[in-house]
């Protein structure tokens, strides 16, 4: 049983991420764990202390506490029951940085409206929360069904990593999972999607063999990819493309460099993003 | 619902009408086919002179329409051999069959002037829900005989316009709406448009800035429920109003673009009719203006 952190708020985003968490635990051994963290103002806590201070924290988690719970009520009917929500009060991140680390949990989830702008996108993984989290984190920008991912390779060094992280916490689902070996076109390039088993030749070379090594690391856990792909395109093209997936997983390195492009491509998927680290 | 369709003698008209048929088998909505003559082409009540698109073209776009539908379970009542159109105001000749109390009606009609002026007369008279123009992809989605006549029909109309062009298949529809004002007749003719092409529907919610306002958002989040209740599953995406022109200039992605551009619609500030003009003219998507 894989624990999960699903991070609410009332919002789109949210209502969106949960019902998707929902249709996860079809698909996937996972317990979800909800939780809302009510953000406090700019200025911080209120001047006061003791009697105070304890009634505005009662007060504004018992508006929080309900606000959440209307939205679990609005989408209860496609969901399997829950633990409490957990509520907190205080700095979002930090409070779920110690929620993940205290409790071990092994994913975190959270909504990110799909933006044409991919600075929205960028913001979210480039913040705190993403760096420092001890776990994979899902991004749901889309409520679509997660029974059919697809594991997205490039640089060699990418895909034991990723194989491992997708094997952790899906190996004992019923999802179906596609290779998708990705190659940023450059200009005066073709672009073309191809199935990497017609794909013979030196030219494919390095694309092959980074795909059949995930294929092997599959098949130790009983895997098989449902296809594998290689495909030339625009970041922009290539994340549309994905948009046909439930999940789009990726390594997302700490190095600067290669964790640009991938972050790019993660920005234009439009369904949800997975993405692993360590 | 009353589809008003306005047609000429050319193929993208009869395209105009498979698709309003497609529309009509899923909505069993009242039919009016529209043909404008110029100004004294028409020689009264047999019209044998008239050299435009005189009542042969109707009678045979009326065909086609009703040849989407199996005779027995067809809510429009079969064609009429020999059938004629009648003068039944001045400069007004129809042909319609009587429906029956469960049919629908499915009306010829043909008018004389301005084609403009006449289509949106006869929307405002027969209260249409629905305008419905084929265009020539080739000539900046113009008629043959007026080149602006479907964008400003659109621009004009008091309802819902959409002009259909010819392409192979609609695989996604990008609905634009205003989702503060948002209304059931228009969320319901989207879903219509959906089914029926079997497309991926994209619902974009406008900000101002980094974030949905909070009305906007909480619209959305009832349309999703709205077409997650009829088996759709819409995508949605977030894009701010100032970037809505390169946001649709990416009009390759999408088959069909719906675009709520009431009085109050932030659209209509986003995107000043000139913008519309230019959506309508190039690309080859369809565009339907939800009024």
């Amino acid at each position: 049983m894989i624990n999960a952190l699903v991070s609410l708020n009332a919002d789109l985003a949210s209502s969106i991420a949960f019902r998707y968490s929902c249709l996860l635990t079809g698909v996937a051994d996972i317990r979800l764990q909800p939780i809302h963290v009510e953000q406090v103002d700019k200025n911080g806590y209120p001047p006061g202390s003791g009697w105070v201070r304890s009634t505005w924290e009662k007060g504004l988690l018992h508006t929080a506490t309900e606000e959440i719970s209307q939205l679990l009520y609005a989408e209860r009917s496609s969901c399997p029951p829950l633990d409490t929500t957990i509520v907190r009060i205080g700095d979002r991140e930090e409070e779920l940085l110690k929620e993940l680390e205290e409790h071990a949990y092994e994913i975190l989830l959270e909504g990110v409206l799909n933006s044409f702008d991919s600075r929205l996108f960028k913001q979210k993984v480039h913040s705190k929360l993403f760096k420092e989290a001890p776990c994979p984190i899902i991004l749901v920008k889309n409520l679509v069904n997660p029974d059919r991912m697809a594991l997205l390779l490039g640089d060699p060094k990418d895909v034991k990593p990723l194989v491992s992280c997708f094997l952790r916490l899906f190996g004992k689902s019923r999802v179906t999972v596609d290779l998708v070996y990705y190659i940023v076109k450059k200009t005066g390039q073709p672009e073309f999607r191809k199935k990497a088993a017609d794909s013979a030749g030196p030219d494919w070379e390095k694309a092959v063999r980074v795909i059949d090594e995930a294929k092997v690391l599959l098949a130790e856990d009983g895997w098989t990819p449902e296809e594998s792909w290689i495909i030339q395109d625009s970041i922009k093209r290539i994340g549309d493309m994905m948009g046909e997936y439930g999940l789009v997983g990726a390594y997302t390195p700490r190095s600067t460099s290669r964790k640009q492009q991938i972050m790019d491509l993660l920005s234009r998927v439009p369904s949800a993003t997975l993405s692993c680290k360590w | 619902m009353q589809i008003l369709v306005a047609v000429d003698h050319n193929p993208y008209s009869s395209h105009a009408v498979d698709e309003v048929a497609k529309l009509a088998a899923n909505t069993w909505a009242n039919v009016s086919l529209l043909g404008v003559e110029p100004r004294n082409t028409i020689n009264g009540p047999s019209l044998a002179a008239s050299d435009g698109l005189g009542p042969e073209t109707l009678f045979s776009l009326r065909d086609l329409f009703l040849s989407h539908f199996n005779r027995e379970t067809s809510p429009y009542t079969p064609a009429e051999p020999g059938q004629a159109l009648t003068e039944v105001r001045k400069g007004i000749y129809e042909a319609s069959t009587a429906p029956g109390h469960t049919q629908k009606k499915l009306v010829l009609r043909l008018r004389s002037g301005s084609p403009v002026k006449e289509v949106l007369s006869e929307a405002k008279e027969e209260e249409s829900d629905l305008i419905v123009l084929g265009c020539d992809n080739s000539s900046g989605c113009g008629w043959k005989n007026d080149s602006g006549m479907p964008r400003k029909v659109a621009s004009d109309a008091p309802c819902s316009v959409l002009i259909v062009k010819k392409r192979k298949d609609v695989k996604r529809i990008m609905c634009c709406l205003d989702h503060d004002r948002v209304s059931q007749a228009s969320l319901e003719m989207i879903n219509q448009l959906v089914t029926l092409h079997e497309a991926q529907l994209t619902i974009v919610g406008l900000s101002g800035g980094a974030s949905l306002k909070e009305e906007v958002e909480s619209k959305m989040a009832n349309i999703l429920r709205y077409y997650h209740s009829r088996g759709i599953e819409p995508w949605i995406e977030q894009v701010e109003a100032a970037s809505l022109n390169s946001y649709i200039a990416e009009e390759s992605r999408w088959g069909l673009m719906a675009l709520w551009m009431g009085k109050q619609s932030i659209i209509e500030k986003a995107l000043p009719r000139g913008k519309v003009d230019k959506l309508i003219k190039g690309g080859d998507a369809s565009v339907l203006i939800l009024r």
